[in-house]
């Protein structure tokens, strides 16, 4: 894979310790001289020394087809516009951003960049989901946040518990999507009984997520 | 972040919005201004609306304008253009994708240092304005006038 890494100091050092290997060639550009020598020294490997958002910096790169294009500098408008230079002139086939304005996230891949990444949007994610209102509930998010996973066990004491999913009048903002029975994985449908310790998927959207859970947990 | 409304905001139809209040931009705004056009001057620098001239009547806000909020309080989605002037090519470049992709503004006018930066605009319906290559066919023009 021809992997491109466009600024960043640690982050670039990471990505490149983790993805050399005889099957990726490797490009990296940086616009700080003393970064670059670090990066050179550190990884055995020619860093180009440029601003990776001017033409003449990825033309002299040779940055051409590049698999996956990744922009690591701490603008992000200068981010923005390297990924559309990579994208647009130099035919990457995949760029990725990474922003520290969360917000920008979303508008960004928009405006049409593949794939946007911050890290305090991560941080909040993955806060969101070690917190998530029980302990013994995990959930995630697909989709920018519009569709969300929720796992829940079943305990003897809940209403729902014992019957089948039929019966039950599960709201129709969310769908059990699978449920788990050590050890068989069942995909179920309305005849499905829900039994005690069986942990149940559920797909909705966020807004109705509190909702479901309250109904499921609902006591007897 | 920095956000001030230094005079009183009100929607204004086929109004002209200018982001950055550079030379470039405060010329702009203060031509348009004598032209009566309803205006919003937009800077990240609050001290940079001291070039406007005095008779000045549009409305300035202060803040980052690759934040879309600031562009929403300028009411950026019923102007019926926008003129880009700020020094870094990159936020102007980016600013013109936001104006065309997400509020599609009619006019989009956009100030780009590096000529090489036009291929970047391609496709966008965007007109761009080349401060260095206007300086450079003044002074063909001027050498050409001596001869």
């Amino acid at each position: 894979m021809k992997i491109v890494i466009a600024g960043g100091y640690q982050a670039a050092d990471y990505i490149i310790k983790k993805f050399k290997s005889k099957q990726n060639k490797l490009i990296v550009i940086n616009s700080k001289r003393e970064i670059a020598q670090y990066l050179t020294k550190s990884n055995q490997i020619p860093v180009f020394y440029g601003e990776p958002y001017k033409y003449f910096v990825l033309d002299e790169a040779n940055v051409e087809d590049a698999d996956i294009f990744i922009a690591l500098g701490n603008v992000d408008t200068d981010n923005f516009v390297s990924c559309l230079l990579a994208k647009k002139v130099f035919n990457a086939k995949k760029c990725i951003c990474t922003v520290n304005n969360p917000k920008n996230v979303r508008l960004y891949r928009e405006l049409g960049i593949d794939s946007v990444v911050s890290s305090t949007q991560l941080l909040a994610t993955s806060v969101l989901s070690e917190s998530s209102i029980e302990d013994l509930i995990k959930t995630m998010s697909l989709e920018n946040e519009q569709i969300v996973l929720t796992e829940v066990v079943i305990k003897p004491n809940y209403d729902i518990a014992n019957k089948r999913i039929m019966d039950i009048n599960f709201p129709k903002q969310g769908n059990i999507s699978c449920v788990y029975r050590k050890p068989n994985v069942i995909i179920p449908n309305g005849s499905t009984m829900i039994l005690p310790k069986d942990k149940l998927l559920v797909v909705s959207t966020p807004k109705y997520q509190r909702d479901i859970i309250a109904f499921i947990q609902k006591s007897k | 972040m920095k956000k001030t409304t230094t005079k009183k905001r009100s929607i204004l139809k086929n109004k002209t919005l200018i982001i950055g209040c550079g030379r470039l931009g405060s010329s702009m705004a203060n031509k348009c201004a004598a032209e009566r056009k309803n205006i919003i001057v937009v800077d990240k620098d609050a001290d940079a609306f001291d070039r406007l001239a005095d008779t000045f009547g549009g409305f300035t806000i202060a803040g980052d304008s690759t934040d879309l909020s600031i562009l929403e309080e300028a009411h950026i989605s019923s102007a019926k253009e926008v003129i880009i002037t700020t020094g870094d090519d990159n936020v102007n470049l980016y600013l013109a994708h936001v104006a065309r992709k997400i509020y599609d503004v009619p006019e989009i006018y956009v100030r780009l240092d590096n000529p090489e930066n036009e291929v970047l605009l391609k496709g966008l319906n965007v007109k761009a304005i080349f401060p260095f290559e206007l300086s450079y066919d003044k002074f063909n023009l001027l050498r050409g006038g001596h001869k």
